[in-house]
């Protein structure tokens, strides 16, 4: 077989073709919209306030009995679960036969800084629930949280999920924030002072959260603008670019008193893998989750390491629960390439037994 | 994956290793005390100033007869609880009229049986 990267004249020629390509689509990068992302069919019932509820127009005919409920992570939009047809969570589960609902989350506004874990966990999730049965007739949900999604999803779960949750399924959540070196580096509580900042901005700007995250890895901004003009000639390369950095660029500001409380509980105090984490004045104590219990890690996880993630499994009561630790980040576990090829099909393998 | 041929794959592997080194110079730096105190330092010091300027801002508009972010806060909450309040009426009457599409069936079997 010949192959032409290995004749030194082809390489230099195919080389030389990338070079002009780059000058032309690089102007295109420059000159056209990201592409529309989020774009599945889709029903708001509830849109109360920050709170947003969606449910996913089914694809096919017959639909598993439970319903599948995705609940965000409150500092990013839910459009990771459904980016464009291909690479969609949303639209591989619909596809597979389940009837999809995602719980996201729009920037609160002003007056929502008062909104509180409580509001989160014992107002709007268990709101969503209830919409969903009347929606589908159903009397119980799998839930599915994505990072701080799976935290509410967990407390919720440990506090109102008897009898109502089919299955629970978080990815890359984390339990034991005292693991989360950076995170813990930052909000030292000698010198974080969260009562001025919150008692001054009122709600967290989104701003604020996304230089926070960029600061984990402060070399990747550069590295990947370096890859982008490498690859500029290979559309797929720009398009994934692209819809990533629209998704995180578009972080979203925090309510005020749900940041106070969550950095003194967990991130101080890291009241959840301690025991003594109480939401509503009731403790929460997730060894009383029953429901059949998946949990999605990756190994390269940046934002939430093994670490903080790894004593979950033992925590959870369910007596049919897994664990999965797949290849990949943060991100890509949920939304890359590999996320399609293996995480995507197990997650819907594991549901599919479980939904009946 | 690139041929041992291809001429940008040493500059690749090379950008891929100085981003692992870069990143993790910048965490062990940004992990130490003093990075942690200077950050939040400035973080007070913008906020003293915010809350200052705020003061001052609302001073002057109570004095313009203007209304202050505060103000038009608290309209927003009340439109923001008006439209609560509508979209239940909304909710309330959606139930009453009869069902808009067919829903699918919810008999699905897992291939796995």
């Amino acid at each position: 077989m010949t192959d032409t990267l290995t004749s030194p004249f082809a390489a230099a020629q195919a080389e030389f073709e990338r070079m002009l390509a780059r000058q032309v689509k690089g102007f295109d990068y420059f000159t056209s919209p990201a592409p529309a992302v989020g774009c599945t069919p889709k029903d708001v019932l509830v849109e109360r306030g920050t709170m947003r509820l969606n449910h996913y127009r089914p694809l096919v005919d017959d639909v598993y009995r439970v319903p599948v409920l995705l609940v965000m992570a409150t500092t990013n939009r839910g459009f990771i679960f459904d980016m464009v047809p291909g690479q969609s969570l949303v639209e591989y589960l619909l596809r597979a036969g389940f009837d999809v609902f995602m719980l996201e989350w729009a920037p609160p506004r002003p007056h929502e800084r008062a909104l509180t874990l409580e509001s989160y966990v014992l107002d709007f999730l268990p709101a969503a629930v209830e919409r969903i049965a009347e929606e589908t007739g159903e009397p119980d949900v799998s839930v599915i949280g994505y990072c701080f999604g799976g935290v509410l999803s967990l407390l919720w779960a440990a506090l109102e999920g008897d009898g109502v949750l089919a299955n629970l399924a978080t990815f890359t959540t984390p339990v034991d924030f005292h693991a989360m070196d950076l995170f813990q580096a930052w909000s030292d509580r000698r010198f974080f002072d969260v009562d001025r900042l919150v008692d001054t901005l009122g709600n967290v700007p989104g701003e604020m959260l996304y230089s926070a995250f960029y600061m984990l890895r402060p070399a990747a901004q550069t590295a990947q603008n370096i890859r982008l003009y490498d690859n500029l000639w290979n559309d797929e390369f720009v398009k994934s670019v692209r819809m990533f950095e629209r998704w995180n660029n578009d972080t979203l500001p925090l309510a005020g008193e749900y940041f106070r409380q969550t950095t003194k509980a967990l991130m101080w105090d890291n009241r959840l893998a301690a025991g003594t984490l109480d939401v509503g004045g009731r403790r929460v104590d997730l060894s009383r989750i029953a429901a059949p219990f998946l949990h999605l890690a990756a190994e390269h996880d940046h934002i939430v390491p093994r670490a903080a993630s790894a004593p979950l499994i033992d925590m959870v009561g369910s007596q049919d629960k897994r664990e999965i630790v797949l290849k990949g980040g943060h991100v890509s576990l949920v939304a890359g390439p590999n996320a399609v090829k293996r995480m995507w099909p197990a997650l819907a393998r594991w549901l599919a037994e479980r939904s009946q | 994956m690139t041929s041992p041929s291809d001429p940008g794959a040493f500059f690749r592997d090379m950008l891929g290793q100085w981003e692992k080194m870069a990143n993790s110079f910048g965490n062990d730096a940004m992990k130490r005390e003093e990075f942690a105190r200077g950050m939040q330092g400035a973080t007070a010091a913008s906020l003293q100033m915010q809350a200052a300027f705020k003061d001052t801002m609302e001073k002057a508009l109570a004095a313009a007869n203007l209304p202050t972010r505060s103000d038009v806060e608290a309209l927003a909450a009340r439109v923001d609880a008006m439209e609560a309040t509508l979209a239940r009426i909304e909710a309330a009457l959606g139930a009453q009229a009869p069902a808009k599409k067919d829903k699918p069936t919810r008999g699905r079997k897992s291939p796995a049986g």
